[in-house]
């Protein structure tokens, strides 16, 4: 009884916390694409206030002397704030599951490695918040952010999925070559989410401002070697980017080309899953929801251009990616704990 | 004898017009209009005249009815031994041969004679040969031929939009060869769907449909390719600057849609959807040509 009672504080603990992720996740991407990333020249305080933000007149003067290099904008040092709170509201949620965990180690199937590793996730995350603006938005910073952000989820999402009663499925043996395609869907779908990193942090999601042509050519001027330079130095202020249009365009084109390839290879597994026969229900539904979740994906990147780039296309552009990981990620986990079942063994 | 032909006669005399209408398979010959009209529409920038419109769409109609009716002439006793067409008006005895016939010569003479007389003569030779196509060189040889039946007797049944071009510019035009493809592409995957659900009866009356011939996963594998091939076909009207953004993207989706129907069918081998393909292949038709129409028509509205 006690047992229960314990693994019923523990899953709903990480529920909260899951649901917490998700939302700093999604409130980090308004920040970014709301160009309020440097809300806040300093860390981890905002202007030197370590609660709130310069607002009454004198407060703003004195902030505005402090660091002349960037006035004070309330709004957007509010946003940033708030995302600041939010997450480290997660960090205790992350501490606490750490807690948790430790205390009730000796019961059977607690996980232990995973609340630690993802609250050591989230403490780096923090040192890259912080980069984020000490670095002044450098690109390969801001990416790191994103990725670091989808990770923490996803490994939450992992560690649901193995405490809570997810079903448990069995599936032939001649179908084993589905979970090694659910692996590849995932990885690719994690090379896809960087490539869109990649283009929001260098501010190319405009620099094909048409659909499907790119400046109306199909293969336009292109500069992917200066696209793709990792490291470019610091003290230098990258809001709204300092690559040239070519560069922009290769990038871009990149993301599109990575979306081509998702579709193909996400979309094929989400088919199998739906309707290749003896697929389990729980699997057929999670298929079900790749698709639906996939072709959400593609028409909000489409859109993303197509409407130039409308703050909540943006932001749910962003948030489905993630929702699209978890659920290609569901199916990696159902598939990968699946019991394979010997074709003599079909008829028992 | 004279009991029979009492009885024939009797029958024959009870034939109502919706026998007749049912002779012009109205729903087949409904969707060609409606490409031939958009073949019309599209065949000229602006304002299209009402002569060609009208007497267009009507000598078309009538040739479209007559040979549906040399088909239902041509198809009698297989259609008794299909639970799907044995109530058609031959087979269930509701009409005889002759009158079928002669309703035939009077709507394809009828058909002919406006389309010579207020259309263009180009316009008539086109609709007479998808006639004879159809009715005959389809229905009459291929049909009991070849499991590529309809992929080639496609062709007939491809130009209503070519027919609607013609009627208005009296020349064939790159446009008008690309509205054919279209259907012509896309035939093979809207039959070959229904022939899936449809097996059984096709084998039965001797029919080499592709399935029967081949198999339903050769079949299945067919659809998907042409259906891929169709995607393409119809992305073409935008390539070539005939058609706009607003066509590329209900293309680009209508093109999804059907895409996801047939790998789902590849995948599921399951033969309710089959048929529930067959039923989008017609949605999607319809759309296409309809997003074809909106799209040429909205510049207009920007003017405006």
């Amino acid at each position: 009884m006690v047992e229960a009672g314990a693994h019923r504080r523990f899953v709903l603990l990480l529920r909260l916390t899951l649901v917490m992720g998700f939302a700093v996740i999604v409130l980090g991407s308004f920040v970014r694409l709301s160009n309020a990333g440097l809300g806040c020249p300093d860390w981890p305080g905002c202007y030197g206030h370590l609660v709130g933000v310069p607002e009454n007149a004198s407060e703003i003067e004195s902030a505005n002397q402090d660091y002349p290099q960037r006035i004070v904008e309330t709004h957007k040092a509010w946003k940033e704030v708030i995302h600041r709170y939010f997450a480290g509201t997660l960090g205790l949620l992350a501490l606490f599951l750490v807690v948790l965990s430790v205390i009730f180690r000796r019961r059977p199937g607690q996980p232990v490695r995973l609340p630690v590793a993802i609250l050591v996730l989230i403490g780096f995350q923090a040192l890259l918040g912080m980069w984020t603006v000490t670095l002044q938005l450098k690109p390969v910073i801001v990416m790191a952010h994103l990725l670091g952000g989808f990770a923490t989820l996803a490994l939450l999402w992992w560690l649901n999925l193995s405490i809570s009663k997810w079903p448990r499925i069995t599936i032939r043996r001649s179908l084993g070559g589905i979970r090694r395609w659910a692996n590849l869907a995932a990885a690719v779908l994690v090379v896809q989410i960087a490539l869109g990193g990649w283009t929001s942090a260098n501010y190319a999601a405009l620099a094909c401002p048409d659909f499907p042509t790119c400046h109306q050519q199909w293969w336009p001027d292109t500069d992917f070697a200066e696209g793709f330079i990792l490291w470019r130095g610091t003290g230098i202020n990258y809001e709204f980017g300092v690559l040239e249009s070519p560069a922009r365009t290769a990038i871009h084109l990149t993301h599109r080309i990575g979306a081509l390839v998702a579709l193909l290879i996400v979309g094929a597994l989400a088919l199998i899953l739906r309707f290749r026969q003896a697929i389990p229900s729980a699997l057929r539904g999670t298929g079900s929801a790749i698709v639906l979740l996939l072709a959400a994906q593609i028409s909000l990147g489409i859109s993303n251009v197509v409407f130039y780039l409308p703050l909540p296309v943006a932001v749910a552009h962003n948030a489905v990616a993630a929702m699209l990981l978890l659920a290609t990620l569901t199916a990696v986990y159902m598939l990968k704990s699946a019991t394979l079942q010997k074709p003599s063994e079909r008829f028992l | 004898m004279s009991i029979a032909k009492a009885h024939t006669g009797e029958v024959s005399s009870s034939a109502r017009w919706r026998d007749y209408l049912e002779l012009c398979k109205p729903r087949v010959v409904a969707l060609m209009l409606f490409t031939a009209f958009v073949g019309m529409l599209l065949a000229a920038p602006g304002h299209v005249g009402w002569n060609p419109l009208i007497f267009g769409t009507l000598g078309i109609a009538l040739m479209a009815g007559s040979a549906a009716a040399i088909n239902h002439l041509a198809d009698r006793h297989i259609d008794a031994l299909m639970t799907r067409t044995q109530f058609r008006p031959l087979p269930s005895g509701h009409m005889d041969t002759r009158s079928v016939l002669v309703f035939a010569a009077i709507m394809g003479m009828l058909g002919m004679s406006i389309l010579i007389l207020r259309v263009n003569m180009l316009t008539a030779i086109l609709t007479l040969v998808s006639l004879l196509g159809y009715a005959v060189v389809y229905t009459l040889y291929l049909k009991h031929a070849t499991p590529q039946n309809i992929v080639i007797g496609g062709a007939a049944g491809a130009t209503p939009p070519l027919l609607g071009w013609t009627a208005v510019t009296g020349q064939i035009d790159s446009g008008a060869l690309l509205l054919f493809l279209i259907i012509f592409t896309w035939t093979p995957p809207h039959f070959w769907a229904l022939a899936l659900y449809r097996k059984d009866e096709y084998a039965r009356v001797g029919v080499p449909m592709l399935p029967v011939t081949h198999g339903d996963d050769y079949t299945r594998l067919q659809i998907t390719l042409y259906t891929v091939l169709l995607s393409l076909v119809t992305v073409l009207p935008y390539l070539t600057g005939m058609s706009g953004i607003v066509y590329l993207a209900a293309a680009l989706i209508l093109d999804g849609i059907f895409l996801y129907y047939v790998l789902a069918l590849q995948i599921s081998r399951s033969r309710p959807l089959a048929i529930k393909t067959f039923v989008y292949s017609i949605v999607y038709l319809m759309l296409i040509f309809t997003a074809l129409l909106v799209d040429h028509y909205l510049p207009l509205l920007n003017v405006m």
